[in-house]
């Protein structure tokens, strides 16, 4: 059973002779399971999209949350195990807060994304001075739209505690077939709309279920109006630009 | 009376220890601490529409002694060499020394960590906010100091924020502070300001046109900074021995040093 691994994979905080931490590893893992999520940044903003499995007909879908905001201008979409996304963005808001109190301005989107990552790998013992909070990684990735000084930002953060800048990025158990989609269709120059239909057209190609404006979720980051999460109706007018098949 | 007893002189000239007998005989003694002392000086800092000027004089008092001649009230904040050459924040503090050089410590480390956090330099709006949260911070045992900040504003302009002990703050065109502030201030109101300066012969009484708000140019503000610590040197035991300048513009700190008067 633990012929190559040969029980490195049990300490939480401990190396294998190859230099891998194996936990960490795992939980990029556990990502891989969950549903599909897509951003794509363009000039006027941030689109991020989420595929919401519905697992029963008796099933509220308006319960089952994978974009949530942040702070008015950060938002971010979910992949993974979703009760750990919620201490995530509770430090993210509350980060954020405390930045608008102490400094009166908005908090940085790569500020923010660091403030998740530096809570990605306080698992295990911990060193001293920092307690430690959680007894193994995060079980979720997380991708953070934001729009600040610097423009619209799309931000990848894993449970590694490392995250990237992208202009368009997937996550989940469909993310391998969504980035290659999107590597195909991304050009600097897409607008919102595009953005939009671009989203939901590759999430549409990697699901399993049969895209609707229900089983699929959008939200928007932009100047005007900072962080929105789509209503009924606009999503299904997104759902019904898309071409079909 | 004890070592560190409450000032001898309510509003009068502050002394840093007990010049009266320490014990009158077969009393009981009293022990007590009182963890303030006023170090006097004056400050002043006055906004222009490119440009702004923080000043200080750099006497340093205990009652009627001089702890020192030379002991700057007015500092460069957040710069990334040890000689802060590339700072664009100035801060002055006046009150008592060990609280406001605390206070300059603080924030100072508070702005350089915030360049490393955020990549960009702070601004003043941004600056001026985190003075006033430190100072409320320790609104139970305050920094007995009033302290103003001065930069340049994101549109270039001169910005000037003065604040009260606990941390109250208010953005203003110009604010003395300290010893000689009562002095100061009504100077720079009719002066910078253009407080009861009307246009001569354009009405009777309400009908008076008041004189149109020029901003004025560093030359000018300049000569007033130094018009103001003279006079307020003349009437101020607390005030003296030499004046501290920074003249803040688009191309960095201009650092200036003049005597005052040594009496």
């Amino acid at each position: 059973m633990f012929i190559s691994r040969s029980e490195y994979d049990r300490g939480i905080n401990t190396f294998s002779p190859e230099g891998r931490l194996f936990q960490v590893e795992y939980s990029l893992e556990a990502i891989k399971l969950g549903s599909t999520a897509i951003g794509v940044a363009t000039g006027g903003g941030v689109v991020l999209g989420v595929e919401k499995r519905v697992t029963s007909t008796l099933l509220e879908t308006s319960s089952v949350e994978k974009i949530v905001e942040i702070d008015r201008h950060i938002g971010c979409a979910m992949s993974g195990l979703q009760a750990d996304a919620r201490s995530m963005v509770e430090h993210a808001r509350v980060e954020s807060q405390n930045h608008s109190f102490n400094f009166n301005e908005p908090l940085r989107v790569e500020s923010c994304t660091q403030a998740i990552c530096d809570l990605a790998l306080r698992f295990g013992e911990g060193a001293d001075g920092e307690e430690s909070i959680m007894s193994r990684p995060f079980g979720v990735a997380l991708l953070i739209a934001g729009y600040d000084e610097d423009g619209p930002q799309l931000y990848h953060a894993e449970p590694s505690g490392t995250f990237y800048r992208y202009d368009a990025k997937a996550i989940g158990s469909g993310s391998e077939g969504a980035q290659a989609e999107l590597q195909n269709e991304f050009h600097k120059s897409l607008t919102i709309e595009e953005a939009e239909t671009l989203v939901l057209k590759t999430l549409k190609q990697v699901m399993e279920e049969k895209l609707d404006s229900k089983n699929v979720q959008l939200a928007s980051v932009t100047r005007e109006k900072g962080f929105r999460i789509y209503t009924d109706e606009e999503m299904a007018k997104v759902v019904e630009r898309l071409p079909a098949n | 009376m004890t070592m560190f007893s409450q000032n001898p002189l309510m509003n009068g000239p502050n002394y840093s220890f007990s010049q009266t007998p320490t014990m009158a005989s077969g009393a009981n003694k009293e022990h007590s601490f009182y963890p303030y002392t006023d170090n006097g000086g004056s400050t002043l800092a006055i906004s222009g529409n490119d440009f702004m000027i923080m000043a200080g004089d750099t006497r340093s008092t205990s009652g009627y002694n001089i702890n020192t001649r030379y002991s700057p009230k007015v500092f460069k904040i957040g710069g990334t060499t040890s000689s802060q050459d590339d700072a664009t924040l100035v801060l002055s503090v006046v009150g008592f020394a060990a609280d406001g050089h605390a206070l300059k410590e603080k924030l100072d480390a508070i702005v350089k960590m915030y360049r490393y956090q955020h990549g960009k330099p702070m601004s003043v709006k941004a600056c001026a906010q985190r003075l006033s949260t430190i100072l409320y911070g320790k609104r139970f045992f305050p920094y007995y100091v009033t302290a103003i900040l001065g930069g340049l504003d994101e549109d270039g302009k001169g910005a000037v924020y003065s604040y009260d002990p606990v941390g109250s703050y208010e953005r203003e065109q110009c604010r003395a502070a300290g010893a000689a502030a009562s002095l100061i201030m009504p100077f720079l109101d009719n002066q910078v300001n253009f407080k009861n300066q009307y246009i001569p012969g354009s009405g009777e009484g309400h009908a008076l046109v008041e004189r149109a708000k020029d901003p004025l140019p560093l030359v000018v503000v300049e000569a007033l900074v130094k018009d103001a610590f003279d006079s307020a040197v003349e009437r101020h035991i607390e005030v003296g021995d030499g004046l501290s300048m920074m003249l803040i513009t688009k191309n960095g700190i201009e650092e200036k040093f003049l005597p005052l008067k040594k009496d």
